[in-house]
């Protein structure tokens, strides 16, 4: 079962995309697509304590897409889930002080050595 | 905590055919679970009364597991699919008697093209029965 508090945080954040940031329907649909993989590999862990997770995100992505994944595609995912925890660190700032912002901004960088379809 | 219900089928829109099975495996409220399937709340709750999974807790509040509900709705689109049975050779579908018939003294007459016409008798009622063909051949018409 996946955290509920963590569900919230990705609801608030589309919701704060849509009503603050002005984002599209369509957008916030793709977003919500991209973070559903954050929530799957956070599992029952809070956001808070994602960075103990030995596997990468990029990681589980790889694991996860069994057809091989779009090299666009997967580093849209990778952008949308550093827009969040970046976000979400300035909203809660007390409950994500764990999380550095050098390790948020390394989310998006793909890990060398994966073969991505092109 | 887990609830029995009447179990019915319900009609089940395409757009919540296609979104149920990214549910995630969580538990939600019937509210997000809505917004998430972009139906009405009623309509849920409509399901929830039909036999939808969904349990709930001390407080009587209502729990929808996504996983369980996403097999549910693949369950109902299953319960109303009508079984098929495709036409066999000589066989045609009788309008008075409403059901499928193998045709009696049938005879095919060609149209256009690959497409023929069989032509032949119910053996239930003796009405004419009539079935198009393409490529006819002469294993379309009922031995005997």
């Amino acid at each position: 079962m996946l955290d509920r508090q963590n569900y919230l945080k990705v609801k608030l954040f589309l919701k704060f995309s849509r009503d603050v940031r002005g984002r599209s329907s369509v957008q916030i649909s793709n977003d919500f697509e991209h973070l559903k993989a954050l929530l799957l590999w956070a599992g029952s862990q809070p956001f808070g304590s994602v960075p103990t997770i030995n596997t990468s995100l990029s990681d589980f992505l790889f694991q996860k897409g069994e057809k091989g994944l779009d090299q666009t595609e997967l580093q849209s995912i990778l952008n949308t889930n550093e827009r969040f925890f970046l976000w979400v660190k300035a909203m809660f700032p007390v409950e994500f002080q764990n999380i550095r912002l050098s390790w948020i901004m390394k989310i998006s960088a793909i890990s060398e050595g994966k073969e991505v379809i092109i | 905590m887990s609830e029995n219900q009447n179990t019915s089928n319900c009609r089940i829109s395409r757009n919540v055919l296609i979104k149920a099975p990214g549910l995630l495996p969580m538990l939600y409220t019937p509210r997000e679970i809505a917004e998430d399937l972009d139906v009405p709340e009623t309509t849920l709750r409509d399901w929830l009364n039909h036999g939808a999974p969904h349990s709930r807790d001390e407080s009587n509040h209502i729990w929808i597991d996504g996983k369980q509900f996403a097999a549910w709705v693949d369950s109902q689109r299953n319960a109303r699919k009508k079984p098929t049975h495709p036409l066999q050779a000589g066989e045609g579908f009788c309008m008075r008697c409403n059901t499928i018939v193998k045709i009696h003294n049938g005879e095919i007459h060609p149209v256009k093209g690959n497409l023929s016409h069989l032509k032949g008798k119910c053996p239930i009622c003796g009405g004419i029965v009539n079935r198009g063909i393409w490529n006819a051949g002469s294993s379309e018409l009922p031995q005997g």
